[in-house]
């Protein structure tokens, strides 16, 4: 079976509530970077990059605004069915970490149209997760091991 | 650009998203019946007398362990039928092998080990029960 070392579980429903913080935020970055506020666009992408860099190492159990949905949101709840492992949106992170860094980098010669397709495509994962449940690790790791990115015995997770 | 177009655009994007993740929906959990069958022989896999569950996951794949649940009930309610839960997380080559793109994915093999359907995504119980069927009266 699966779950080696699994660590504790979360509510599966934090994750989507920061999946969704964070696909506002997004539209935010891209609104400002189409109205020609570069900086302003520029700022908050490096924001939502520190946001994911944090909890891609620290795990999505110490996420910012998963910290938030468990001291403010979680308690006006009813409990969560199940606890879900955090590693699928550990590894998720990563990978909006990853296309948020492109492009960052990409902005210093492309100028605000890197921050708008990386922020598009970065929303469109965000946006999937919360409201569809979209799992993006389910999606693109294999692709990634396969290729040799991922996978090999050490090297699991982002 | 003004704020009039940029609210368009905005809400041109949310649309888009809203149609892939309804698009997205749409194809997990389908069953796909397996024309040109292989047999599958994976080390320290034991196969099931009448039939197999044979699911791929990864660690870092939420819906795995649901589909596990599933896969693991309808196996022991099934005399013969045995489930296979593969960890392809650091065997790459397993899911090359056997064209495995997104995780879950669950192969049915018949008797011979030979693959009769294959499921994207997290699966259904009806879908699985028919398709198990299928494969049962062959």
């Amino acid at each position: 079976m699966t779950a080696p070392s699994t660590p504790r579980g979360i509510d599966p429903r934090g994750p989507r509530f920061t999946a969704g913080v964070t696909a506002i935020l997004f539209l935010v970055v891209i609104a400002l970077a189409l109205l020609g506020f570069d900086t302003a666009a520029l700022v908050l992408a490096i924001y939502n990059a520190a946001v994911f860099l944090w909890s891609a190492v620290a795990g999505v159990a110490r996420h910012p605004y998963g910290l938030f949905f468990k001291a403010v949101i979680r308690p006006r709840l009813k409990p969560p069915l199940e606890l879900e492992d955090p590693t699928p949106p550990t590894f998720a992170q990563g990978v909006g970490l990853f296309v948020t860094v492109i492009g960052i980098v990409l902005f210093v010669p492309f100028g605000s149209i890197a921050l708008i397709v990386a922020g598009a495509a970065a929303f469109l994962a965000a946006f999937l997760n919360s409201v569809f449940a979209y799992c993006l690790g389910c999606q693109i790791y294999l692709l990634l091991a396969r290729v040799g990115v991922l996978g090999r015995k050490g090297a699991a997770t982002a | 650009m003004d704020v009039g177009t940029v609210a368009l655009a905005l809400g041109g994007l949310v649309l888009a998203a809203t149609l892939l993740g309804f698009l997205h929906r749409a194809t997990q959990g389908r069953a796909r019946t397996i024309s040109d069958a292989r047999i599958v022989s994976i080390d320290g896999v034991s196969l099931g007398g009448r039939a197999t569950l044979l699911q791929f996951s990864t660690e870092v794949c939420a819906p795995c362990k649901s589909t596990a649940r599933v896969l693991d009930d309808l196996a022991a309610r099934t005399e013969e039928v045995t489930h296979v839960d593969l960890d392809v997380t650091h065997r790459p080559e397993l899911a090359s092998r056997y064209r495995v793109l997104q995780t879950p994915t669950t192969l049915i093999l018949d008797a011979d080990g030979t693959v009769r359907a294959r499921i994207g995504g997290a699966v259904r119980r009806d879908v699985v029960i028919a398709e198990l069927q299928r494969v049962l009266a062959a």
